[in-house]
């Protein structure tokens, strides 16, 4: 392999890793620079796809009236279909997603930082979402994307310890759920037109917090 | 993991699972014939396809409508999903088809950059890193012939080979192109662009 080939398998596919290439990195110290500069170029880009663009609706110009029929009949159709997903949606997918979610973050167990009123305050208002919480209590404050929206994502220290807090104004649940997945124990609680789940390491009591947190969540009418 | 498109080809996937802040495991499903079970699992894979529409379509409203035809398409054809695990890439690929027959019918006018540029209403949410903003306006710049592969390949997983399969192109030119796309980033992003491999000068 040459530096032309080895440049245009890395500037294609930086976290490629052929045999041939790494055998070419250890004999060329400029393609191993071209090589971490395009890893460390390759994060950004893809932390900057992961999440969708933030595009505005633009209007478009009206289509005759056979496509609106026809547009009407398929729109008609799918709220059928997920009509029948949402009412078959089981409320243990929405569980495993969250736990999957806090096993994302493992360090906001152990945050240990202050963070002001104010930034919780911002976090959770981002989010559609008022809090009558004591600021002290939150150690952790982050929104997050889960299931198409941001979401606050809190870690609450509790006199059993931290537990984590997510405010979910966009999943309905019909009645208070435990759950136990993957070592975290959690608890489902629906609060208006949403939920809030609520959950710990190993088997701790959130009872009281869910409780709380089901009382002090208020969700903002002129949210987006 | 295979990809069973509804047009009977398949392809090995490399990487079925890329990093996402949205979770949407496919582990342990049940069969795909189970209409309930099947549903379940398209709906959570929403998210996933409408921010890989949006990037490919730069409009809210054009992605939603692909999305939303997609699944149609693969509700119709969901008889093709012999395995529930691979209903990730084949649905990004149903996304990625229909994207491609909206322009082609539809031979949809130019869009103007300034239309599609993000909005500011939420730079604090959206937004904490000034690079990651002028990096994904610059994704959003990039025509079609880049951003396209470039996507697939970060967002879908798909590896060279599968991308030239699905766009009709060499492997060749499809490393060609996602070496020019991130070229092209390098220097909206302000960089210096690496020497073109195929020897042409690489203008933004």
């Amino acid at each position: 392999m040459n530096c032309q080939e080895a440049r245009l398998q890395i500037g294609a596919d930086p976290m490629a890793h052929s045999a041939e290439l790494q055998e070419h990195l250890e004999g060329c110290a400029d393609c191993r620079r071209f090589h971490a500069e395009m890893g460390a170029f390759e994060a950004d880009i893809r932390r900057a796809l992961a999440r969708p663009p933030q595009l505005q609706r633009r209007a478009r110009v009206a289509p005759p009236l056979w496509r609106q029929l026809a547009l009407a009949a398929s729109v008609a159709a799918a709220a059928v279909l997920l009509a029948g997903v949402w009412l078959l949606r089981p409320t243990e997918s929405l569980a495993r997603e969250v736990v999957a979610h806090v096993q994302g973050e493992p360090n906001s167990w152990f945050a240990t930082e202050h963070i002001s009123a104010a930034d919780i305050d911002a976090k959770l208002r981002q989010a559609g979402v008022v809090l009558d919480i004591n600021s002290d209590q939150i150690m952790y404050a982050q929104s997050c994307w889960f299931r198409g929206h941001y979401v606050p994502h809190l870690v609450v220290q509790t006199a059993h310890g931290p537990a984590t807090v997510i405010i979910l104004k966009h999943e309905p649940v019909r009645t208070r759920q435990a759950f136990q997945e993957s070592g975290f124990s959690g608890e489902l609680v629906p609060v208006g037109t949403g939920s809030i789940a609520v959950l710990t390491r190993g088997d701790g009591n959130i009872d009281d917090l869910a409780a709380q947190m089901q009382q002090e969540v208020h969700w903002m009418p002129d949210a987006h | 993991m295979r990809i069973i498109a509804a047009s009977g080809k398949s392809a090995v996937m490399r990487n079925s699972q890329p990093d996402s802040p949205v979770s949407s495991s496919t582990d342990q499903l049940p069969p795909a014939d189970a209409p309930a079970a099947l549903t379940q699992l398209f709906e959570s894979l929403r998210p996933d396809l409408l921010r890989f529409a949006q990037w490919l379509a730069r409009d809210r409203a054009i992605a939603e409508d692909i999305v939303q035809e997609s699944l149609l398409r693969a509700w119709r054809s969901r008889d093709a999903l012999k395995d529930p695990a691979a209903a990730r890439p084949w649905l990004l690929t149903i996304v990625r088809r229909e994207h491609a027959r909206l322009y082609e019918r539809k031979r949809l006018e130019l869009v103007s950059l300034d239309d599609v540029v993000e909005t500011q209403a939420f730079p604090k949410v959206a937004e904490p890193d000034d690079d990651l903003f002028t990096l994904r306006h610059a994704i959003m710049k990039l025509p079609i012939e880049y951003r396209e592969p470039l996507v697939l390949q970060v967002l879908g997983g798909f590896s060279a080979e599968e991308i030239a399969h699905e766009l009709e192109l060499s492997s060749t030119a499809v490393l060609t192109r996602l070496f020019r796309a991130r070229n092209k980033l390098r220097v909206l992003c302000g960089m210096s662009a690496a020497p073109d491999v195929a020897g042409d000068p690489v203008a933004p």
